[in-house]
């Protein structure tokens, strides 16, 4: 399983979510979180048609399985972490 | 079920700010945020008008009150209130003391909490598009904040819905990025060449839950004044969604501090 956390250095909410990732990432070794800075990465953004952030991005085996747009707590995080 | 002296509703600078009021006078303290801490001011980069910290983000001040807030004690849930409701013990304990506590059960999307007081600091959101208009959108991406999602239409073409202060700020911030910006009025139809809706039609208090509970002005505000008292017993009210005449940072850290101890008041 795979996340692409989706984020620009300007954007607060992103600043909001980047400890929370950070501890979700912690508690669950299984799961590779990969930090995609929107300005530096337009492409990948494109592909994965982010329009706007901060953007949270689930694959299971490449394919996207969820998506969460805004800030979300972890206890949402771990919700949807479950389910997929 | 959990009881607490007192239940704030909502984590932004207003609720925080109560929240270490009450905690700091002694008081069991439990703040209920739906989504993230800070509220509003998370998506502003550059705060100047915060005393004694120029420049500061959002973010960052928020995450120092959040920890302050629980460095002196207060607990945080992540959860939705869906219900207040004077709870059965409410009668009983008028009686039992002098008339003078209510007793409240917040029921929220997961559980249930007792609350001898209840503070409401849900703030407001960003008032939405009507489902006409979003039929007129389709597909498109809708924004409600330029200097969050901005930067993702570099180059592109874009719209902004509305022609209040806020929406000639969006348009500004997004003339520097987009190639080009239309501006409408929330009843025109949008341009078939905007790739990305940015809205800004002004905003609306968070406090459906409310209704029938406490009085409410015609816009939805809690109806009250510089006391932060509401129509409810034991029910105050800080921040942006009570009905006031100046919505800041400062005014809500203000409106915390007078509901927590109007709050401690009631409860001493």
């Amino acid at each position: 399983m795979e996340l692409l956390d989706f984020y620009a250095d300007w954007c607060g909410p992103c600043q909001m979510m980047k400890p929370v990732v950070e501890e979700f990432e912690k508690t669950h070794p299984d799961l590779k979180v990969t930090r995609v800075n929107i300005d530096d990465e337009e492409e990948l953004a494109e592909k994965y048609g982010v329009s706007g952030i901060p953007c949270l991005v689930f694959l299971k085996d490449g394919e996207e399985v969820a998506r969460e747009v805004g800030v979300v707590p972890a206890k949402k995080l771990e919700k949807i972490y479950e389910k997929i | 079920m959990k009881k607490y002296d007192v239940v704030i509703v909502g984590a932004g600078i207003a609720g925080m700010t109560a929240a270490i009021y009450a905690v700091r006078a002694g008081k069991s303290v439990l703040v209920l945020e739906e989504t993230m801490q800070g509220g509003q001011i998370i998506n502003t980069i550059n705060i100047e008008n915060w005393p004694g910290d120029m420049g500061v983000t959002g973010a960052e001040l928020s995450q120092k009150i959040y920890q302050q807030m629980l460095e002196l004690g207060v607990e945080m849930e992540y959860e939705k209130v869906l219900e207040l409701n004077k709870s059965a013990e409410f009668n009983s304990e008028i009686d039992a003391r002098d008339g003078v506590r209510a007793c409240y059960n917040v029921k929220t999307d997961e559980t249930e909490y007792l609350a001898s007081a209840v503070i409401i600091a849900t703030g407001t959101e960003p008032r939405k598009l009507s489902d006409e208009m979003m039929a007129d959108v389709g597909k498109r991406p809708v924004s409600y904040c330029a200097t969050c999602d901005g930067a993702l239409y570099k180059n592109k073409t874009v719209v902004v819905v509305g022609h209040g202060n806020s929406a000639k700020h969006e348009v500004k911030y997004l003339e520097g990025i987009c190639a080009k910006v239309y501006n409408i009025h929330h009843d025109e139809p949008i341009p078939e060449d905007a790739e990305a809706v940015f809205v800004a039609i002004g905003r609306v208090p968070n406090t459906e839950f409310l209704s029938g509970v406490v009085d409410l002005d015609d816009a939805g505000y809690v109806v009250s004044d510089e006391s932060c008292h509401t129509s409810a017993l034991g029910v105050f009210v800080a921040g942006d969604c009570r009905t006031k005449g100046l919505r800041q940072l400062v005014t809500a850290a203000s409106d915390g501090s007078i509901a927590a101890t109007e709050a401690v008041k009631y409860l001493s």
